[in-house]
């Protein structure tokens, strides 16, 4: 099963959020359970990315890239790179994967590549 | 609305403190009622981050009130990540300012080095969006790098640019015993010679290790009293003039424009206006320099230099002592270091000190105006201050 | 006839190759010299190795009371292939490190003692010895502990060191660590610096003297002694705190 990470769509006003926040940012209604999940999509370009060298503690790999992906719909998210000479505007595609682990629970994100 | 002044001021030396958390905060308020030569406190705001994750204690202020012996003074913490201190700044005028209490002790601590340092990473990161931004491995340098690619690509700051912020403040913290780092760095040692990238590896590509500032132990205070307690007192007359505070989106990325740091901006415009004063009258500043790079953006949203300017602004000279707009000339978050809770109120305590005309090597001739950022999250929650020497 | 034990006690070292001195610039723009130490310059180390044994901080207890038994052994002819190298700043002592050859393609790193703190000394110093023993006496690699969280860090996560944890390190028997001759290569760009011929002025200054270290680390000083003497005008609890580390009590 292909795994997805999802936007949340107003059901008043239409607008898309990621990530989930209980009121909309637009129309700011405060109805109870009023967006839709939509899933983001997976095609985008780098807007900034670093490769970390001091991780927290849980990581056992020496450097780990970060970025920012602006996605085809215009939304924006971050994620893990697995792109060895990253560059600014460059095209991306995610896949959802484990990007986290702790002791008895693993962490699904998405992971970014050259397209 | 009553007008609020600075009594007292105390800090500790920051560097690695073998300490209970509470007596840090202790000396430190300690130091500042004295100063201000008062005993008893009305209201007792401690800030700090880190207390229950870090160092296994909650209920942190009313240690502090009781190792003070305050009771039966009113006692609180204050958590707002990196920019607790000023959020408790900011909670003390409130309160005094309302004529709800006359004497206000405001103490700010962390003891992050209790710890490892991936584990005071960690624990910093978690500031962060814990299902968009944590889960990933984001770490505050890591938000400062990207967000740094950004501003190198759009302003044309460098590498350069950010080892003179490097070299500036840790070096003015040469002048500031209470500061953590006490060793000079040069241009040539940091980013010229052969050896300098491996002197200054990086942390998180582009930011390189004397980018960032150290992690660091420590406590400051303040004693915010009425006017007419104040001129009881008879201490210099330090107004808080001004309060701004804003907040953003928790995700960096969601911004509309992520280079931009909407509420910085918007937190000093407030503070400005509530003081009737304009960036152009500030003659001592202190801006979170957590990163080399904050300063130079800092230094534009607050309004001292136009936007894409800073670094501009920081080759001539203007933002070091003796120049225009004297920024961090106590070493600032690089060179003083940061404990987080604590750091807030120390640039508060520094600011007092330069209008006081206290600071020694350090003192910008003539202060009597001075500016406070604290910078909260990345960016998404950040609390101005403006300060008028009055007599 | 009477057996001449000392001959038996001693360790025939085996001849190795000196380590080529080099020269770098420090993050504060100072320039420091690494540089092979001979045995009859050992009395010089040992005087500033002393007093980090009494640094409860950052393992430099642990670190110092290990590297004076290794280097004093080594003075006294009790420790086989033993080198020493020592990192100075104008003349000062920055830094020791030191190590042994265990056989023609294998050695053995010993410890790294860095007394200037906050500027990568130790990091550099540690490099040193990894092209001493790649490099200069060609080994295929270097078996190598860590002592302490700081130690750990840097070699283990900076060099990618592969496990050996079949083979008890001469370093309390714990399991090794290896540097191999590829990792070095893949870490050399970014890790190992230094210039070399060393300019005659530099190398003179480090040659004539072992001097000491201007700003050692030093035992945990009450942090808070400064925020304490701020209303003490006669500086009482400095004082004593001075006189209890001396060993002498303040009513003496």
């Amino acid at each position: 099963m292909a795994r997805e990470i999802y936007a949340y769509k107003c059901r008043l006003c239409g607008t898309l959020h990621y990530p989930f926040r209980m009121v909309c940012k637009e129309c700011k209604q405060n109805d109870f359970f009023e967006f839709d999940t939509v899933p983001l999509p997976k095609a985008g370009t780098l807007v900034t990315w670093t490769r970390v060298y001091n991780l927290p503690a849980q990581y056992e790999v020496a450097t780990l890239g970060l970025g920012i992906v602006e996605l085809e719909n215009g939304m924006r998210m971050l994620g893990q790179l697995e792109i060895s000479e990253p560059e600014l505007g460059m095209a991306v595609i995610g896949n959802v994967e484990v990007v986290r682990k702790e002791p008895y629970d693993d962490y699904y994100g998405m992971v970014f590549r050259a397209a | 609305m009553r007008d609020v002044y600075v009594a007292g001021i105390g800090i500790t030396t920051f560097t690695r403190l073998e300490y209970p958390l509470s007596e840090i905060a202790s000396y430190a308020s300690m130091m500042a009622l004295k100063d201000a030569g008062v005993t008893e406190v009305d209201q007792v705001y401690v800030a700090n981050m880190g207390s229950p994750r870090v160092n296994h204690q909650t209920a942190l202020a009313s240690a502090v009130v009781d190792s003070l012996s305050l009771m039966p003074a009113g006692a609180a913490a204050i958590e707002n990540g990196p920019a607790s201190g000023a959020s408790a700044i900011k909670a003390g005028f409130q309160a005094v300012a309302s004529g709800m209490e006359d004497v206000v002790l405001v103490a700010g601590v962390e003891r992050m080095r209790e710890v490892n340092n991936l584990e005071a990473t960690d624990f910093v990161a978690t500031l962060t969006h814990p299902l968009a931004e944590y889960i990933y491995g984001v770490t505050l340098p890591a938000h400062a790098a990207m967000f740094t690619r950004m501003y190198m690509d759009r302003y044309g700051v460098t590498e350069r640019h950010l080892a003179m912020v490097g070299v500036k403040n840790q070096n003015a913290a040469l002048n500031n015993v209470w500061a953590h780092l006490q060793q000079e760095i040069t241009l040539e040692g940091i980013l010229d010679s052969p050896e300098a990238m491996t002197n200054n590896p990086y942390v998180a590509e582009p930011l390189r290790f004397f980018d960032a500032c150290p992690v660091s132990d420590g406590g400051a205070a303040l004693v915010l009293v009425s006017e007419e307690k104040a001129r009881e007192l008879g201490r210099p007359m330090i107004r808080i003039t001004g309060v701004g505070q804003a907040t953003d989106t928790h995700a960096v990325f969601e911004r509309e424009d992520p280079t931009d740091l909407l509420a910085v901006r918007k937190a000093a415009k407030d503070a400005f206006a509530m003081a009737g004063l304009s960036p152009s009258d500030v003659d001592v500043a202190e801006l979170h320099d957590a990163f080399t790079i904050l300063e130079i953006v800092e230094s534009e949203e607050v309004g001292f230099f136009p936007k894409g300017e800073g670094h501009i602004a920081l080759e001539k000279g203007e933002t070091a002592l003796g120049g225009s707009i004297p920024i961090n000339v106590g070493g600032g978050l690089k060179g003083r270091g940061h404990p987080v809770g604590a750091t807030g109120v120390a640039q508060a305590w520094e600011i007092v000190t330069q209008l006081r005309g206290d600071g020694e090597a350090r003192q910008v001739e003539g202060a009597r105006i001075g500016f406070t950022c604290n910078f909260g999250g990345f960016g998404n929650n950040v609390v101005c201050l403006t300060f008028v020497r009055e007599d | 006839m009477s057996v001449d034990l000392e001959k038996i006690l001693r360790p025939v070292d085996t001849p190795m190759k000196p380590y080529e001195p080099k020269y770098m610039l420090l993050a504060s723009g100072e320039a420091v010299v690494v540089r092979q130490v001979e045995r009859d310059e050992i009395p010089d180390l040992l005087k500033h190795v002393e007093p980090l044994l009494h640094v409860e901080r950052d393992f430099y207890d642990v670190v110092a009371a290990r590297v004076y038994s290794e280097l004093l052994a080594h003075y006294r002819h009790r420790y086989q292939d033993q080198y020493v190298l020592a990192v100075q700043i104008d003349g000062e002592l920055a830094a020791i490190v030191n190590g042994r050859q265990v056989t023609p393609k294998l050695g053995m790193s010993l410890h790294t003692l860095a007394l200037r703190r906050g500027l990568r000394v130790g990091a550099h110093a540690f490099a040193a010895k990894m092209e001493y023993h790649i490099d200069t006496l060609g080994h295929d690699e270097v078996l190598i502990v860590a002592e302490s969280p700081i130690g750990f860090r840097r070699w283990m996560i900076e060099y990618k060191l592969e496990k050996r944890f079949d083979i008890p390190h001469e370093l309390g028997g714990v399991p090794s660590w290896a540097l191999t001759r590829e990792l070095f290569d893949r870490a050399r760009s970014s890790l190992v610096v230094g210039r070399r011929p060393v300019p005659d002025e530099l190398l003179d200054k480090a040659m004539a003297a072992i001097l000491p270290p201007s700003d050692p680390p030093t035992p945990p000083l009450d942090p808070l002694a400064a925020t304490r003497s701020m209303y003490d005008p006669t500086a009482t609890s400095l004082m004593a705190q001075r006189w209890e580390m001396e060993g002498r009590s303040a009513d003496a």
